[in-house]
């Protein structure tokens, strides 16, 4: 009965919920999904993660290759963040080049990059001019069930936490990089920026990690990145219901908490895997 | 607690004229200081069947830049501006049907993302499409030293430390989009909120009075 | 979006009245519409407006390397972008045959007449020199755009100044137009192509056709011509078949056209210049009308900012202050952790099995398993006591 509901009011049978102040997957409004981390996962990469927001899986694979830096900025490395949503994480996706959703969350992992500070591009640098660090970060989505901003940042931010370049110097005679596999540093982490997304129903209704079938039901969305310091690196709010600002106010709030649980995590586990070694 | 400064805050000189090219339903050019943005809107309009929505119009945005071809920028772009757009559109009054809103970059010089906003909507009042409020944009920046800046040229843009832009709509000045670079504190941003409100009341006034202007008998 | 097919009875009527030598718009047969040359703020961008017919030119330049077969050319490209907003019948991304057709024309008609002085592009012979590239974008399609858009492109070019270039054995400095004025292209002649149109097979005859005209057209000629009378090229489509004498006429046509553009276009041209020189405001933004009740213009205007502060801190006075301590997480396994609860209604025992899975799953070590009741037991006394900072020791493993 409740399954014919839900296929012929999908709106209805949502609102119904939301009336009890309550998800249909059990969730308070302002509650997220249980979140599960584990880094190093992928052996080959220099920096890897996996995230799980309830069903939404996304896999983050950091690989280091030596490059010439532009010629605008001779003294910086730089990040190349791509996120790929391949067809089997979601039957709405279909083979070929990246869709309006991949591209868009592509350009928003970019600029938190680039907004937050997480690395300072300059650290990448080896030599001026000659030599630097490009780091390929390829995100990629396992299962989509939502909320895909969100898990993409933890993943980003874990495996960057996890990533180990190996010490190079620069042969004064042949001038030719040497590469010391032996010698591993992890990269300086100044930020931690943490997404969390909301989405509006009803014009109304605030609700905090969305599912896949949530957000397709919204009327708005909304994420807010946050650091430690309680700075926000970005709103990104692409349209859909307005909101005032004492709602956003809301927003942030919940964010802010949520950054602490997210970097506690974070930390956590990155020192329990120091340990073992 | 960290606080911009606010004195001085300042439009540039803004304009728009409205049906400047006869082939779209309608078209409108906005221009904010040097930049310059043009829209042309079709619709409603027969729509793909693989686009086709059976209970309200599809609604495409594209925007083409001046020089090569569109980017992950322009994506990001074209999706802040298709959803800001959905949202003030009563798009279930044409079921089944395609609306296509094309901007052209004409010359940029800052604030790029709102001019594309006001040029959009005076496009879509252009053509006559119903809907449920206008909405208009106001970009803020953030310079190094703490001003805040409104409607900044492409200079101030690269000096400042946090940028941002909002739509922002007719009825209860409420924030129906937003886009930021660059980091700032809570109280940075209900500061650039609130003065973005306040411009907004400027450009609802400029839509007003170039709307009124169009159905009076002299000039 | 699919074309509106053009009806019989507004086919035969147009043919009937150009029979009759008459012009939908009251043009005689070798009239040109009016032509509106306008500049953009920058270098190199231009507006032309054909009768309703409006397409905007930029040139653009970089630094790249040259061709193999010739290494100490620069090298100029064309594209003429058909925008969706110009009708409804060009699509996004697709390259249709009306755009191959205008941009092989173009090429034509601009690069192969060797207008533009290749060889002052070249900055190191072999390695480095510029790229000219123009883009033509048509922003409103009612006829000609061909004829619209090489005047768009020639006019931009002259218009364009590339930054100076200095070099000192490797070492290339480009200088910003601040540090040294900005230098013109070379360009020898201005080819400027104007199109025929011919109906009944060749009976009849028009210059400069509208978008309803060259819909009931048969065949088109399009000859470019620089105002020395020198042809630089001359395409004939449509598939009909011309006489001898009607090429030689059409040629002398085009011949007092070009004179008569390439005067209107060096007219705009210095008006710019003087314009600029005198340091008044130029550009797009000046040329609205003032005169149309579709335009309106506004001066600066300043934004009161007066009870700012008050609204802003009411908002975060109002505010919830969120709780400085978080849960912690807990950690199952080294290397993997979770925070919030598990809300699927899971019992504890299938929890676990999950959680083994991905322990081998992650550090494959077997002797984990011997372990896990230890695990468990830690595993539940963070979840009990999960609210200071400092248990976070409590759930480290001593035998691993």
């Amino acid at each position: 009965m409740a399954a014919g509901f839900k296929t012929a009011e999908p709106l209805e049978y949502h609102r119904s919920f939301l009336k009890e102040n309550c998800r249909p997957d059990g969730r308070e409004l302002s509650e997220f999904r249980t979140t599960t981390l584990n880094i190093d996962s992928i052996s080959t990469a220099d920096g890897s993660a996996l995230v799980k927001y309830g069903n939404t899986t996304v896999i983050c694979g950091i690989k280091a290759e030596l490059t010439n830096p532009t010629v605008e900025a001779p003294g910086k490395g730089y990040v190349v963040p791509n996120v790929d949503l391949p067809p089997l994480c979601s039957s709405r996706f279909r083979p070929g080049p990246p869709g309006e959703l991949a591209q868009a969350a592509s350009q928003f992992i970019a600029d938190i990059i680039e907004s937050s500070e997480v690395i300072q591009p300059e650290d990448l640098c080896i030599e001026r001019g000659k030599l630097c660090w490009v780091l390929y970060c390829d995100l990629m989505c396992l299962d989509y069930d939502g909320n895909l901003l969100d898990a993409c940042v933890v993943a980003l931010l874990a495996a960057l936490k996890n990533t180990k370049l190996p010490e190079v110097t620069v042969n004064k005679e042949t001038s030719l990089p040497q590469v010391n596999v032996d010698q591993r540093h992890s990269l300086n982490i100044h930020r931690h920026p943490v997404a969390t997304s909301f989405s509006i129903f009803d014009d109304s209704i605030l609700m905090v990690d969305p599912t896949d079938e949530e957000e397709s039901l919204a009327t708005a969305q909304l994420t807010v990145v946050t650091d430690e310091e309680e700075r926000l690196c970005c709103l990104h709010k692409p349209g859909g219901t307005a909101m005032s600002g004492e709602k956003l106010q809301e927003c942030m709030s919940r964010a802010t908490v949520r950054q602490r649980e997210i970097q506690k995590l974070i930390n956590k586990v990155i020192h329990s895997v120091n340990m073992e070694k | 607690m960290e606080a911009c400064s606010i004195s001085n805050l300042k439009l540039r000189e803004f304009g728009c004229e409205q049906s400047l090219l006869s082939r779209p339903d309608g078209s409108a050019s906005f221009i904010q200081g040097d930049t310059s943005v043009c829209a042309g809107v079709y619709g409603p309009a027969e729509v793909k069947v693989s686009k086709e929505i059976y209970d309200r119009a599809t609604l495409e945005v594209l925007i083409q830049p001046k020089v090569g071809l569109a980017g992950v920028r322009e994506r990001s772009q074209e999706q802040c501006v298709r959803e800001t757009c959905e949202a003030s559109l009563l798009l279930s009054l044409h079921p089944r049907s395609s609306l296509t809103l094309v901007l052209q970059v004409i010359h940029d010089d800052g604030s790029l993302l709102s001019c594309f906003l006001n040029a959009a909507c005076m496009a879509l009042m252009d053509a006559g499409l119903p809907m449920s409020c206008l909405f208009c944009g106001v970009t803020c920046a953030i310079s190094a030293d703490g001003q805040i800046v409104t409607d900044p040229t492409a200079a101030q843009e690269k000096e400042s430390r946090a940028l941002m832009t909002f739509a922002i709509d007719s009825t209860e000045r409420n924030i129906l989009m937003s886009s930021t670079k660059g980091s700032f504190s809570v109280h940075e941003l209900q500061q650039c909120i609130v003065v973005s409100q306040k411009a907004s009341e400027k450009m609802f006034q400029f839509y007003r009075d170039s709307v009124k202007r169009r159905y009076s008998k002299y000039l | 979006m699919k074309e509106t097919p053009l009806s019989n009875c507004e086919r035969d009527f147009l043919l009937k009245a150009i029979e009759e030598k008459k012009r939908l718009d009251g043009r005689q047969t070798y009239d040109y519409r009016t032509i509106k040359v306008t500049f953009g703020t920058d270098y190199g961008c231009c507006f032309v407006d054909l009768g309703k017919t409006r397409v905007m030119a930029q040139v653009s330049c970089e630094i790249v390397a040259p061709k193999e077969s010739r290494p100490n050319e620069g090298i100029v490209f064309f594209n003429i972008e058909l925008s969706p907003m110009a009708s409804p019948t060009f699509e996004q991304g697709r390259q249709s045959e009306l755009s191959v057709k205008l941009n092989r024309q173009l090429e034509r008609c601009l690069r192969n007449s060797k207008c533009i002085d290749t060889e002052s592009l070249c900055v190191v012979s072999g390695e480095k020199v510029w790229q000219i590239r123009v883009d033509v974008h048509v922003l409103n399609h009612d006829g000609n755009l061909m004829d619209a858009s090489s005047i768009a492109a020639i006019t931009a070019l002259c218009h364009f100044r590339r930054p100076d270039v200095s070099t000192q054995g490797d070492e290339i400095t480009v200088y910003s137009p601040e540090e040294r004025d900005p230098i013109p292209l070379s360009v020898y002649h201005m080819p400027i192509c104007v199109s025929f149109s011919f109906f009944q097979q060749g009976t009849y005859l028009l210059v400069d056709p509208c978008e309803r005209e060259e819909r009931v057209m048969d065949g088109l000629l399009m000859i470019a011509m620089n105002k020395h009378r020198e042809i630089c090229s001359i395409q004939s489509s449509g598939g009909i078949m011309l006489l001898k004498e009607q090429v030689m006429r059409c040629s002398k046509i085009a011949s007092v056209k070009v004179s008569e553009i390439t005067e209107l276009v060096g007219k705009a041209l210095e008006n710019d210049r003087k314009a600029r020189k005198a340091g008044e405001k130029c550009g797009f933004a000046e040329s609205l009308p003032q005169e149309r009740i579709t335009a309106l213009k506004t001066d600066k205007t300043p934004v009161e900012a007066m009870d700012v502060t008050e609204k802003v801190d009411d908002i975060i006075q109002k505010a919830e202050v969120p709780p400085l301590s978080v849960p912690s997480p807990s950690l199952p396994v080294p290397g993997v952790g979770q925070v919030g609860q598990n809300t699927w209604g899971l019992d504890e025992e299938e929890e676990e099995e999950e959680e083994g899975e991905e322990d081998r799953d992650s550090s494959g070590e077997e002797e984990e398993k011997g372990t896990k009741t230890q695990k468990e037991k830690d595993k539940d006394e963070v979840v009990e006591l999960s609210d200071s900072e400092e248990e976070e020791v409590v759930i480290l493993h001593p035998d691993t």
